[in-house]
């Protein structure tokens, strides 16, 4: 399964959603066209984006918020894992794009890398739902069932290295938490 | 970037119950906490509290970026936290709250303060060395050492919203 044909899946399904995304998953849902409305994009913190998203879902429980992680950036807030689940947040999708590098710096292994288990550790850690995904039509079939059950859910996206260097979209709003603020409440 | 209370090299502990109506008085929707000794009475008024939704973290820098989450969904969050945490929170500090121009409105207890001395005769590092580093950070802070100083806490507040970044409130000897 490649990354890009994951969001594509995902993108169609965002409807009236909030999304959080991170790091290389960036570009790609810009082109997908999935942001940069009710969109949050989080680049200057690495492993900020699950913690950004559950803020979020607290505040807008009406709305389901969509996070988009990396296997190496959710492992700089891991603990997350456990905050998210404690809070019940129910409108909380966490999607991990597991590719087992650190891909911006040179593709180095993440720890553990081919031995993790991003589903098992939610799972663990209390949330409702989790699942790991390799086949792009199995995705396609299971997610809207995913999304028509109550989160906590993760969801683990095995893909294949992809080393295609894409821009982040210059329509991309430069206060970015002003601008979703700005959508979300007036 | 200074400190807008003079030292006066001598802090009180603060009743909680002082502590707990000022918080109550700012309107806030949320308490995200990261439990910390120093402000142990605090924490334990706070969560027989049913008007304040109280939310236990993980980690300091985390509170940072649920803190942000909230308040761009339209809460008005306020963190209460550690000396030490905050040190550990530095990255989510600056990528989060202040690039992304989030109001954060931090109370930080100054845990392991010895009370006879000024701040700068402190010994511990992480209370000697916490003014600096927000000073270098450019982060605002009040230190609150009187319970008849606690109108710093609106003051933190509504600046942190006014200006949309990080206010750091300093709390100089352990709750009672």
């Amino acid at each position: 399964m490649k990354r890009g044909e994951a969001l594509e899946v995902l993108a169609a399904l965002k409807g009236d959603g909030i999304s959080v995304g991170t790091m290389r998953a960036i570009p790609d849902w810009y082109e997908l066209g999935a942001a940069p409305e009710l969109n949050l994009d989080n680049r200057g913190c690495m492993g900020a984006a699950s913690a950004l998203g559950l803020g979020i879902a607290l505040a807008q429980p009406q709305r389901r918020v969509i996070v988009i992680d990396g296997d190496g950036s959710l492992m700089m807030q891991l603990g997350s894992l456990t905050s998210i689940a404690g809070s019940g947040a129910s409108n909380f999708y966490h999607f991990v794009v597991v590719n087992g590098v650190y891909e911006t710096s040179g593709f180095q292994p993440i720890p553990a890398a081919g031995i993790v288990d991003f589903a098992a550790m939610a799972k663990g850690a209390g949330y409702r739902q989790a699942y790991e995904f390799d086949d792009i039509a199995v995705l396609r079939e299971r997610l809207p069932g995913i999304f028509n059950q109550p989160g906590p859910a993760m969801v683990a996206l095995k893909v294949e290295l992809d080393d295609a260097r894409k821009e982040v979209s210059p329509d991309r709003p430069k206060d970015q938490a002003g601008y979703l603020r700005a959508q979300l409440v007036g | 970037m200074t400190s807008e209370t003079d030292t006066k090299g001598i802090v009180e502990s603060i009743p909680a119950a002082v502590l707990h109506g000022a918080i109550s008085a700012l309107g806030v929707s949320h308490v995200l906490i990261v439990p910390d000794t120093h402000q142990k009475t605090l924490l334990a008024s706070l969560v027989q509290d049913s008007n304040l939704q109280m939310l236990t973290l993980s980690t300091e820098d985390e509170a940072i970026c649920v803190n942000a989450g909230l308040w761009i969904g339209g809460a008005e969050p306020l963190v209460i936290i550690q000396n030490v945490g905050l040190f550990a929170a530095i990255n989510a500090l600056r990528g989060v709250a202040i690039d992304m121009k989030v109001p954060t409105c931090l109370i930080v207890g100054q845990f392991g303060r010895d009370v006879s001395k000024r701040v700068e005769d402190n010994v511990p590092t992480g209370v000697r060395l916490l003014e600096p580093v927000l000073q270098a950070m450019e982060v605002p802070f009040y230190r609150l050492d009187f319970a008849a100083d606690v109108s710093v806490l609106r003051t933190a507040f509504e600046r942190s919203r006014a200006e949309r970044c990080p206010v750091v409130v300093l709390i100089g000897a352990p709750t009672s």
